[in-house]
């Protein structure tokens, strides 16, 4: 039992290693803060799988029509580049990132 | 030619129950026409106070999705979902999962407006998905109102057109049994006029036979004085049955204690001339002697009609036993008999099964109406081709 939850504390530290170390750290040094764009996808997307879909897909081949910031935004701090992180990172940086932004469960 | 103002027209059963199988048909026929419009009108009136709450929903959204789209906008400051003393609310994301609701509530998207469990709900599609919801369902409380009035004109109306259906109704159906009434009517007519015409030519003829002093006549003459004995018998008999089912009512009648062997003496040996006739055997077997409360020229009916019955519809050569036994005269004959299905009918007035002799199939019915008078129980046993039984119990 105790093995158990030393792995799952390990996977869950891992996955959040790569939402920290490839997605935060570049977006603490941004103005906007990296809550603001969950939101965005949200008010879009509505539900976990879409919202997930979309970023995912975003992040691998970002582009000023599919971004879901406004025109302001992006011609102040332009498209993202692309990821070169695999999918399967990606997707777990992904979980870290809907885990801590979503309203589930939240709302009193 | 007289005619008697009182109309004994009856229906007979099997046309009562016609009757009442086309009535009872029409009647469910109307009560399912009403009951489809009641269902029709009732969702008419559903609908019509859902579309007329609908703005007040539509208003209330509004005012809901205003607070949302705040409460997306400070998400990270508070966490408070909106709510309401007027209505109760849902939110639910693209993927039918329910991010928070109010009250218990379930999804419906085949219809954006609907009453569920005393609310009234709208399910609307936001252009922006605040905290995700896509699909916002607003419920507010039914009164009730609306359905206590439906209700209420419902059963105003139920009431009226099964009023008006049921008046509808007796009109068509005495329409429909006027030719029928029509067609007895003259049948009764025709028996009257003929029962009273025949009054004094029978009653002339019985008389003078009777009066006939038979040890002075050559055998050839007594021969055919016998014939017009028993012809003249029949015909008075037939008359009797007339007499009594047209003036039935109006007769006078004479309840007393009554020798029932003696009386059964007497028709016996009234018949014995038109069993001879037919050559029959007919004889009288008396097991107890008995007594019994009536009127003897009613109960000489009844033992007529059986005697006679029994005699007209039996085989040449045959035999007629009348017994009389505690409480009890039984009529045997090793007649023509009677089918099974058609023993129920024989007490209809009119009811005749055979050709083999003449008749208006009368018999039976007097006997039946006699025996209901004095609560007498008739009881018939047969086989066909080969004997009947009639009982009758006090």
């Amino acid at each position: 039992m105790v093995k158990i939850f030393l792995l799952v504390l390990l996977l869950s530290s891992l996955n959040a290693g790569v939402y920290e170390t490839n997605c935060l750290a570049c977006h603490k040094k941004l103005p906007v803060s990296i809550d603001k764009y969950f939101y965005r996808y949200l008010l879009k997307y509505s539900s976990e799988r879409a919202v997930k879909k979309a970023m995912l897909e975003y992040l691998q081949h970002p582009s000023q029509e599919s971004s879901v910031m406004g025109e302001a935004f992006l011609s102040r701090f332009g498209v993202k580049q692309k990821s070169h992180l695999s999918n399967a990172s990606l997707k777990k940086a992904l979980n870290v990132y809907w885990n801590t932004y979503k309203v589930f469960g939240k709302l009193k | 030619m007289l005619v008697s103002k009182s109309l004994d027209t009856d229906l007979a059963r099997s046309e009562k129950q016609t009757l009442y199988r086309i009535a009872t048909l029409y009647l469910l026929l109307g009560i399912i026409i009403i009951l489809g419009f009641s269902v029709m009108y009732y969702n008419a009136q559903k609908e019509l106070m859902l579309q007329e709450q609908k703005s007040t929903l539509q208003q209330e959204t509004k005012e809901l999705l205003l607070r949302l789209k705040r409460l997306h906008v400070n998400f990270d400051k508070t966490q408070i979902y909106p709510r309401s003393k007027v209505y109760e609310s849902a939110i639910f994301d693209s993927d039918k999962k329910q991010i928070f609701a109010t009250t218990p509530t379930q999804l419906q998207l085949d219809k954006i407006l609907y009453l569920q469990d005393g609310m009234i709900s709208l399910v609307s599609i936001p252009e922006s998905y605040y905290l995700g919801a896509k699909y916002v369902i607003v419920k507010i409380k039914d009164d009730g109102l609306w359905y206590s009035k439906t209700k209420q004109e419902l059963l105003i109306f139920n009431f009226l057109a099964l009023s008006v259906m049921f008046v509808i109704g007796y009109v068509l159906l005495r329409l429909f049994l006027k030719p029928m009434r029509d067609a007895m009517h003259l049948l009764d007519r025709f028996i009257k006029d003929t029962t009273h015409e025949l009054n004094t030519p029978v009653s002339t003829i019985v008389t003078n036979i009777e009066m006939i002093e038979r040890k002075k006549l050559d055998a050839q003459t007594l021969k055919k004085i016998k014939r017009i004995d028993v012809g003249a018998k029949t015909i008075s008999n037939i008359y009797q049955d007339l007499t009594y089912l047209t003036l039935g009512n109006k007769i006078v009648t004479h309840d007393r204690l009554l020798d029932v062997g003696q009386l059964l003496h007497e028709r016996v040996d009234y018949f014995t001339s038109l069993a001879e006739a037919k050559k029959v055997s007919l004889d009288l077997e008396i097991v107890t002697d008995g007594t019994l409360f009536i009127d003897s020229a009613k109960l000489s009916k009844l033992v007529d009609n059986l005697i006679s019955n029994a005699i007209k519809y039996n085989k040449m050569h045959g035999y007629v036993h009348v017994i009389l036994q505690k409480n009890e005269i039984v009529v045997a004959d090793g007649g023509i008999g009677i089918a099974k299905e058609n023993i129920k009918k024989m007490q209809e007035r009119y009811a005749r099964f055979t050709h083999v002799s003449g008749g208006f199939g009368l018999g039976l019915s007097i006997v039946a109406s006699i025996a209901q008078e004095y609560a007498l129980e008739i009881s018939i046993d047969s086989k066909e081709s080969e004997w009947t039984k009639v009982s009758v119990k006090w």
